[in-house]
């Protein structure tokens, strides 16, 4: 428990641990005892809830109409997808606020605030999460003295500019028809304007949603002097609590909404657009938000689909669903408000559409 | 209570996820690829969890303004539809996608070409071809109508599920959903079997084992070229995988 006091950490609660320690530590023993028994208990409360799903999966026969046992199969089928990749994000995102010295991260960054941008959106080379797991990176990172731009052209560009995409797009389509490199390229252009165009707003802060700029003002002038000291490794636990009361709720009813799209439109209705050079690229955009699956898998999604939809659809498909879908709106909420989210939904789908158009274009 | 909700909903998710994998069903919603990872990351939500719990309480709540009534409510009413969602994985019993489904997302609309699969089917020996699943099937009647390829290669045993044809009574399609991800990408694929008066056997979504030959189809109302004329049709238990990945 010994954490050593650290000169390079600007905001952090537990500074001043060295002092405070030895009037804190019999109530400190005496609560100790209080948590284990919570422990004890979850664990508990966890062993008899997979009891429980033992027992209903063997004896209890849903009955359920197909539509809603489907709805339910496709809601699940999503959460259980992304939930490995929200718990890497949250893990991540305490490795950058708790563990690691705020000034590596703002010195490897240029001063031009185009190649602060440029460099952003290349983070997620070295932090290869998918979207949902971006989101509590990108909250991470505001926390951590990053403007609200710099935090969105992350978000966008990360999903997209990150090896595993990469080479699960590459094992998809190889370099045929440019898909491979649009995708690259326009990820990039798209974060980057994006970055741009917010960088102009007057005041980013209202950007942010009214409870993360509240819990962000309050990290920043409160922790020093209250409460007890917390060690690195609670702090961290603090986090993962934090992140994961705003972030689970959100993914699940992303989840059940995108579910619930997918029973009620025939997929048909999509598909019978393909071969238009425009509506080709507008039916992918739409299948895209809805679908609302992973950067990281969704190249192998989409390549059955390559061979009834023109390159430049994929290419939407592929640049627009890791920054916009149903989930990722939901996930998006819990930080940015609700114009900033309309704004930024607009600029990426007209961003898209244009890039898809110049692929269809040019291949 | 407010912000322990969320690790409510992850340690319960993490723990189903686990009983998913230790009782081999996760493949009803992921991928097996993804089993390794999603089972190591439920683990370490799992042990974080227990560990905030064990871990002395922070008291900043105290400090933060309540938050207006609106946002309390929204919150409450989103928590409370997760745990809804939640307590669904808990109880209802792991199922795969239905027929319906199948049907809604317009069974082989968005089957693979692959040529050389083809190539490769037309030069397979009896054993291969006897290994063949609805999959191989269905890739080669999309890409071939000539009845001499189907000469000396009859199905046999092939597995899946019932989805009415919407086209003609007489037929139905065979049926299995191709996974490349998660559920939610599953591509339902097909072959066409004749079996006037089927629906007076089976159900929708009954699962079968169905042997034959492929023969020029009959049914003028149908569009399909080709079709499986079954010389054994076996009711069978779904299978412990049900998706062909």
């Amino acid at each position: 428990m010994t954490v050593p006091p650290l000169s390079d950490r600007a905001s952090g609660v537990g500074l001043d641990d060295g002092q405070h320690r030895h009037d804190e530590r019999p109530p400190f023993r005496r609560a100790r005892g209080v948590h284990v028994a919570w422990a004890l208990g979850g664990a508990l409360l966890l062993t008899a809830l997979v009891i429980v799903r033992a027992v209903t999966a063997d004896n209890l026969e849903a009955g359920l109409p197909d539509a809603l046992q489907d709805l339910l199969t496709l809601s699940t089928s999503v959460v259980i997808e992304s939930l490995p990749f929200i718990v890497l994000g949250i893990a991540l995102s305490i490795l950058v606020q708790v563990w690691i010295p705020e000034s590596w991260l703002l010195r490897i960054l240029p001063r031009n605030p185009w190649g602060r941008r440029a460099v952003i959106s290349l983070f997620g080379m070295f932090l290869p999460v998918c979207e949902c797991g971006n989101v509590p990176l990108a909250r991470g990172l505001v926390r951590r003295g990053f403007t609200v731009p710099e935090s969105m052209v992350f978000l966008v560009a990360a999903p997209i500019l990150n090896p595993v995409t990469i080479i699960t797009t590459h094992q998809a389509f190889g370099f045929d028809d440019g898909i491979l490199v649009a995708r690259l390229l326009g990820g990039f252009a798209i974060a980057n304007i994006l970055g741009w165009l917010f960088s102009k707003h007057p005041d980013p802060t209202s950007l942010l949603s009214g409870r993360f700029a509240e819990s962000c003002r309050l990290d920043d002038d409160h922790g020093h002097d209250h409460g007890q000291p917390r060690s690195r490794w609670q702090q961290s636990l603090d986090l993962f609590v934090r992140e994961s009361s705003i972030l689970l709720p959100a993914l699940i009813i992303g989840a059940l909404v995108a579910g619930a799209i997918q029973v009620a439109v025939p997929r048909e209705v999509l598909v019978s657009l393909g071969s238009d050079p425009l509506f080709s690229v507008l039916a992918m955009m739409l299948l895209a938000f809805v679908i609302s699956i992973c950067a990281n898998v969704d190249s192998f999604f989409i390549l059955p689909f390559a061979s009834t939809f023109l390159p430049g659809s994929i290419v939407a498909f592929l640049v627009l669903g890791p920054i916009v879908d149903i989930k990722m709106l939901a996930l998006m909420r819990t930080t940015y408000s609700t114009t900033t989210l309309v704004q930024l939904t607009t600029i990426v789908a007209l961003l898209s559409l244009v890039l898809g158009l110049g692929v269809n274009l040019l291949a | 209570m407010q912000r322990w909700r969320g690790l409510w909903l992850i340690a319960a998710l993490s723990a189903v996820t686990l009983w998913l994998a230790a009782s081999g069903q996760l493949v009803l919603y992921i991928h097996p690829r993804y089993i390794v990872f999603t089972v190591i990351m439920a683990s370490i939500a799992l042990a974080l969890s227990l560990a905030a719990l064990a871990s002395p309480r922070q008291h900043d709540d105290e400090h933060e303004p309540p938050p207006p009534r609106r946002d309390r409510m929204l919150g409450l009413a989103a928590a409370a539809i997760a745990a809804v969602v939640v307590l669904t994985t808990i109880v209802i019993p792991p199922a795969t996608l239905s027929a319906a489904t199948a049907e809604q997302r317009d069974i082989n609309s968005s089957a693979g070409d692959d040529p050389a699969a083809l190539e490769a089917a037309s030069s397979a020996d009896a054993s291969t071809v006897a290994r063949f699943t609805v999959r191989e099937w269905a890739s080669i009647l999309r890409q071939t109508s000539d009845l001499a390829f189907f000469a000396d290669k009859p199905a046999s045993d092939v597995v899946g599920f019932v989805t009415p044809d919407p086209e003609s009574d007489d037929l139905f399609y065979l049926s299995r959903f191709a996974v490349t991800c998660c559920a939610v990408d599953a591509q339902p694929l097909g072959v066409p079997v004749l079996l006037p008066g089927w629906s007076g056997q089976f159900d929708e979504g009954s699962w079968l084992s169905v042997s034959g030959e492929f023969i020029s189809n009959p049914v003028a109302t149908s569009t399909l070229p080709i079709v499986l004329e079954p010389t054994s049709v076996e009711q069978v238990e779904q299978p412990s995988e049900p998706y062909l990945f």
